[in-house]
């Protein structure tokens, strides 16, 4: 599966999660990922917990995460969880600690521990 | 290749001084002053303060160095996997994290002795309970104290700091000589290495590099409000001076902050000062619940901890990294207040931040040579001679830190809690981790308490 499938999926599971939509209902943000080996930009939006993707640069983004493509593959497809490549400086974020919580929370729900 | 626009919300610089003075500036600084004061002789504490911040800018340039490369809220656990190994960064992460429990613990005992001072009838040890119990029940709940009320504070301290400081200092009732001021007593080594204590946490502002669009204004903030610490505390420990001609009467004082509050401006100097001191250490059990209980959270998501302390609340809170944290600070908090050896704490914490800001310099000299290519905004200077020269100064002030007395025997606890610490932590490592990491994932169900 490459990037904006498992990006498309996890989208697709956040949406079919009631808890997830629940708990994200007063999240609307705009997040980038970055492939930095690839140059690959894809985009994921939150709007009031409704999940959408798709390639591309998005301006005025809440949160920008980049790294390998390989490592965003697996982080969306729940291979690994993001904290992993996070606390090895494999992938950087910018952007609200919150933000960044939350979209950890989102693959902990999803995926579990 | 960069990631593209701008970021909707980004931190000015005038947030990375606030963030890092603030969290420089703990009601237990006041106590070390007066321990720094002990050591220095007198009135020349605030060289031994001045000579530790010029020691402490190098360590402000290999913290900018490597939050330049690596601007992650994971900071030390990042850098120093990547400088060192996997093994020395989580170890030193444990250890780095009890420094937060120390500072808690030894702010409950100011703030209670400080209550105790202004209402004798109520015990010191039933305001830490109270206090230190609503602090956690507000950051179970989710909600945070907002950035202005946080991050205000530091500066609040400092300014009053330098008022009072100035108001003792231009109308003395002891003057203070140019023989006093520079007069250096026989234990000025270890004021100097208690010195570093009055900046512990400056550089906790790194971990918010991801929320600043230019990451340069991380060490600039670091930088000005070094200088602003200094100058906060070099004059209260001059005053105190004044206030205690003889460095031997200073040792009997639990809450110097109020009785240079009463030198200065009389029993509304007094209250002004019990206020700012509430505030302080409100502040320091706030910022460091928060981000302590978010760190183990991450450790916890990682597999390096058990994976009970990365369950969320309904606030979507890590409670038990949460309750775990406040129960330790208060447990230890509790314990310092009875037996009255604070000087643990500070002589442990000023130990536990040399040894790190001598890591760090280690990490700078050693990730030039493995990733020389890795985009650096701010580069530190001498590497890796100078690297090399820091890092053993701050190891020789660790161990200084950690041969002061703190105790009536002269018996070096902060030392041996140190070492057992660490080999613990050693231990944990290697015994646990592996079994935890290959642990197979739960259910999703089990994330979060239904309760």
């Amino acid at each position: 599966m490459d990037l904006l499938g498992a990006l498309e999926n996890f989208a697709t599971e956040c949406n079919q999660n009631q808890r997830l939509r629940q708990m994200n209902r007063d999240w609307t943000r705009l997040v980038e990922l970055w492939a930095t080996d690839t140059d690959l930009r894809l985009w994921l939006r939150s709007d009031a917990g409704l999940i959408s993707a798709g390639v591309g640069s998005a301006a005025d983004a809440d949160l920008k995460i980049s790294a390998r493509e390989d490592i965003l593959r697996e982080v969306f497809s729940g291979t690994i969880t993001p904290t992993e490549p996070y606390n090895a400086g494999d992938l950087l974020v910018k952007g609200r600690q919150d933000d960044m919580m939350r979209l950890d929370i989102i693959t902990l729900l999803i995926w579990g521990e | 290749m960069a990631l593209s626009g701008d970021l909707k919300r980004i931190l000015p610089l005038r947030t990375a001084i606030s963030t890092s003075a603030g969290l420089a500036s703990a009601a237990i600084n006041f106590l070390a002053c007066v321990e720094i004061a002990e050591y220095a002789g007198g009135a020349s504490a605030w060289l031994s303060l001045l000579v530790a911040g010029v020691l402490i800018v190098f360590a402000g340039a290999n913290f900018s160095e490597l939050n330049g490369m690596y601007p992650s809220s994971a900071a030390i656990r990042v850098w120093i996997r990547r400088g060192i190994n996997d093994n020395v960064s989580m170890v030193t992460g444990f250890v780095y994290a009890t420094t937060v429990v120390f500072v808690i613990a030894a702010d409950a005992f100011v703030l209670g002795h400080v209550f105790e001072a202004a209402w004798p009838a109520v015990s010191g040890l039933i305001w830490i309970v109270v206090l230190l119990g609503l602090v956690t029940f507000i950051n179970l709940r989710g909600i945070r104290l907002a950035g202005l009320v946080q991050d205000g504070n530091g500066l609040l301290l400092l300014a009053t700091l330098v008022t009072f400081s100035l108001m003792v200092l231009l109308h003395p009732h002891t003057p203070l000589t140019v023989a006093r001021m520079f007069h250096l007593g026989p234990n000025w080594f270890q004021a100097v290495a208690i010195g570093v204590f009055i900046y512990v946490g400056f550089e906790w502002v790194t971990p918010l590099a991801e929320e600043f669009e230019d990451a340069r204004v991380i060490p600039k903030g670091m930088f000005i409000a070094l200088g602003l610490i200094a100058i906060g505390f070099g004059l209260f420990t001059l005053a105190l001076s004044v206030v205690f001609p003889n460095a031997k009467t200073l040792g009997h004082s639990l809450v110097p902050q109020l009785v240079l509050g009463m030198r200065a401006l009389g029993p509304l100097g007094f209250w002004w000062m019990v206020i700012v001191s509430l505030t302080t250490a409100m502040t320091t059990f706030n910022g460091g619940l928060a981000t302590a209980s978010r760190f183990i959270y991450a450790l916890a998501r990682e597999r390096v901890l058990p994976p009970q302390m990365a369950r969320l609340n309904k606030a979507l809170v890590p409670q038990n990294a949460l309750l775990t944290l406040s129960g330790l600070s208060l447990g230890l908090a509790i314990l310092v207040y009875v037996t009255g050896q604070y000087l643990f704490l500070i002589n442990a914490g000023a130990a536990v931040e040399s040894f790190m800001y001598a890591l760090t310099a280690i990490v700078v000299a050693n990730l030039r040579r493995r990733e020389p290519n890795t985009a650096r905004i701010f580069r530190s200077w001498g590497v890796p001679w100078a690297s090399w020269l820091i890092a053993i100064i701050f190891t020789g002030l660790g161990v200084g830190s950690l041969l002061a007395p703190s105790g009536e025997h002269g018996f070096p606890g902060p030392l041996v809690f140190l070492v057992l610490l660490t080999l613990l932590a050693q231990l944990y490592v290697w015994r646990v981790v592996p079994k935890l990491k290959a642990a197979r994932r739960g259910g999703a169900k089990v994330a979060i308490r239904k309760s």
